[in-house]
């Protein structure tokens, strides 16, 4: 793969066949870019393994590869049938190969380099997070540079989107993801998986300010994160109180949930304000959201609020294209297609880990294997 | 018609092209890799293809290893074979390896009913018992020792495959699984019996999460 000087000036539509297979979503779409750059999602299929997850409070890994495995190539058959496209019609197949649940990876990529052998077709290997980042582009049209917030269960990072393959991680979690911390405080508090949903609703009748919770690394000049400390804290105020009643759990979630909020707020103000420095020829700048926390109504409202203060366009993908799809891997292929990056070849490796920004440092804890993400 | 076999569930990585009409294998690949299937997996099948002057649409069946085995390299075989269907419209169709290994016993000789034994760690064995026919005579499925040596001793029939020397208390050599047997076992095998799926004979090890919570008022 290299590093594209020039945008390719491409006369005609590209189609690509995406898969992703990461976590707990099955899904494969078809997008096409045409040749004003503009994406269109022509077919976009998930399958949430929710469902099988929910009796553990988190996804396990195993249970998801086998459901991977069983559904993929019906997915993909839907996909192609709703684009009303075959797969001669693809100029080329984009899988997911990393950072993500090892098992998962395995499937899609290897459904992906299958097909794209049995069809001649080129194989793009996507990065997950790439695909989260280059969204806003698919949706909006938006033009680098602009600044990417990731929020998920399994990364929490702001990213300087400077190009196609060109990002540099600003800030990450030194610990627990956003989302996570979301499920952690959930299953504490014996609500049901996936936390995130679970918590904001049992917020909306709590006291924000009965609890005061730690805002971790807020005043630190350096823009990481870190939500293992505010999760403790949560653990001990609920101990310190048991046994909880409904309003006890409502207080909590929503005294949480204020402190995220803040915690964020300052944390990202800090970005905006760097990224007004550092590009100070941007007219319009803007911050993207991507992931599924990025769903919370109260974290959302608060970043629209701050954007507009540091006069930022917020944007927001739908959350069907917040949290994992097929259709960002797709469009990331095709991104990588037409700004001339070469394809991969069949012994490309899925990837657990692969950071976005390969220079970033790597986080305390990530241990031998190296940045997470 | 062609067949394209393929073998990712033990520690080898192998690759046939099998023409079913002349029960002949006109080329195949074998790496003893252990790990890193799904890194050589589609270059090999590339590279038999090529040894056997063939292109994809050459193929009429795809056969591939569904366990048990790794769950990683099941899935790593069985997540392409079902690819390469899909994009070929042609079927695919699972094979055993407990059936591999009665194949192989019978090829060479062996007659009479014959128990497939694999290794499976953690004190036990994957067992399945075939009859003289080389049909399978009851399910595979995951036993203890004891169990294996009792269902064993009791029906009296030779043992194959890395079991039989876990169920005699020795340390057990990885199975290799014939390739050959593989694209033959699947030429035979009834088409239209739905896709390979991986034959796990496990649970994925997961337990439901209870305790974390904090006590609630009642």
């Amino acid at each position: 793969m290299q590093p594209a000087m020039n945008e390719v000036k491409l006369s005609r539509p590209l189609t690509i066949l995406g898969l992703e297979t990461s976590c707990d979503e099955t899904a494969a779409s078809v997008v096409v870019r045409h040749p004003d750059g503009r994406g269109e999602i022509v077919a976009d299929v998930v399958l949430s393994q929710l469902d099988e997850h929910s009796a553990y409070g988190g996804v396990v890994p195993e249970i998801a590869a086998r459901a991977h495995v069983e559904a993929l190539d019906t997915l993909i058959e839907e996909a192609l049938t709703r684009s009303g496209k075959s797969l001669k019609d693809m100029d080329a197949i984009a899988a997911t190969s990393g950072p993500g649940l090892i098992g998962g990876l395995i499937v899609g990529l290897m459904t992906g380099k299958a097909i794209a052998y049995a069809s001649g077709k080129p194989l793009y290997a996507v990065n997950h997070l790439e695909g989260h980042a280059l969204t806003a582009r698919l949706t909006d049209g938006v033009e680098f540079p602009y600044l990417m917030l990731l929020v998920s269960g399994g990364h929490t990072q702001l990213v300087l989107v400077k190009g196609v393959g060109d990002y540099e991680r600003w800030g990450t979690t030194i610990d627990d993801a956003l989302g996570e911390a979301f499920d952690k405080t959930a299953k504490l508090l014996g609500l049901p998986y996936p936390g995130g949903p679970a918590v904001e609703k049992a917020a909306k009748t709590g006291d924000p300010k009965r609890f005061a919770f730690p805002r971790p690394l807020v005043g630190e000049a350096r823009l990481d994160f870190s939500f293992s400390g505010l999760k403790t804290a949560v653990r001990m105020a609920a101990e310190e109180i048991a046994p909880v009643s409904e309003q006890d759990i409502a207080d909590i979630c929503a005294s949480f949930q204020h402190a995220v909020a803040r915690t964020l707020k300052e944390r990202i103000g800090r970005g905006l304000k760097r990224f007004r420095e550092e590009f100070q020829g941007v007219a319009e700048p803007a911050l993207v959201v991507a992931g599924g926390v990025a769903a919370n109504t109260v974290l959302r409202e608060m970043l629209t609020s701050l954007c507009a203060e540091n006069r930022f366009r917020f944007i927001a993908p739908p959350h069907r294209l917040c949290t994992d799809n097929a259709a960002m891997i797709a469009w990331a292929g095709l991104e990588r297609m037409a700004a001339g990056f070469d394809a991969d070849g069949l012994d490309v490796s899925p990837r657990s880990r692969w950071p976005l920004d390969d220079k970033a440092a790597v986080m305390l804890g990530s241990g031998k294997r190296g940045a997470k993400a | 018609m062609i067949v394209l076999a393929i073998d990712t569930a033990g520690v080898d990585c192998s690759v046939a092209v099998y023409d079913a009409a002349a029960d002949a294998v006109v080329a195949s690949a074998c790496e003893t890799l252990g790990k890193g299937h799904a890194e050589r997996l589609s270059g090999m099948i590339d590279e038999v293809m090529r040894q056997a002057a063939l292109a994809p649409a050459d193929l009429g069946l795809i056969g591939v290893t569904v366990g048990p085995g790794s769950f990683t390299g099941i899935r790593v075989g069985v997540a392409a074979a079902r690819g390469l269907a899909l994009a070929l419209g042609v079927p695919a169709v699972g094979v055993t390896t407990l059936a591999v290994l009665a194949e192989t016993a019978r090829r060479s000789g062996k007659t009479g009913a014959i128990f497939a034994a694999i290794d499976a760690k953690r004190g036990e064995v994957y067992l399945q018992p075939f009859d003289d026919a080389g049909r399978p005579a009851a399910d595979a499925q995951a036993m203890l020792l004891d169990d294996a040596r009792d269902v064993i001793g009791s029906a009296g029939a030779e043992v194959v495959g890395s079991g039989a020397a876990v169920l005699c208390d020795a340390s057990a050599e990885p199975d290799h699984f014939d390739i050959e047997a593989v694209a033959r076992i699947a030429a035979r095998q009834p088409k239209g019996t739905g896709k390979p799926a991986p034959l796990y004979l496990r649970g994925p090890d997961a337990k439901p999460q209870m305790g974390f919570a904090i006590e609630r008022r009642a």
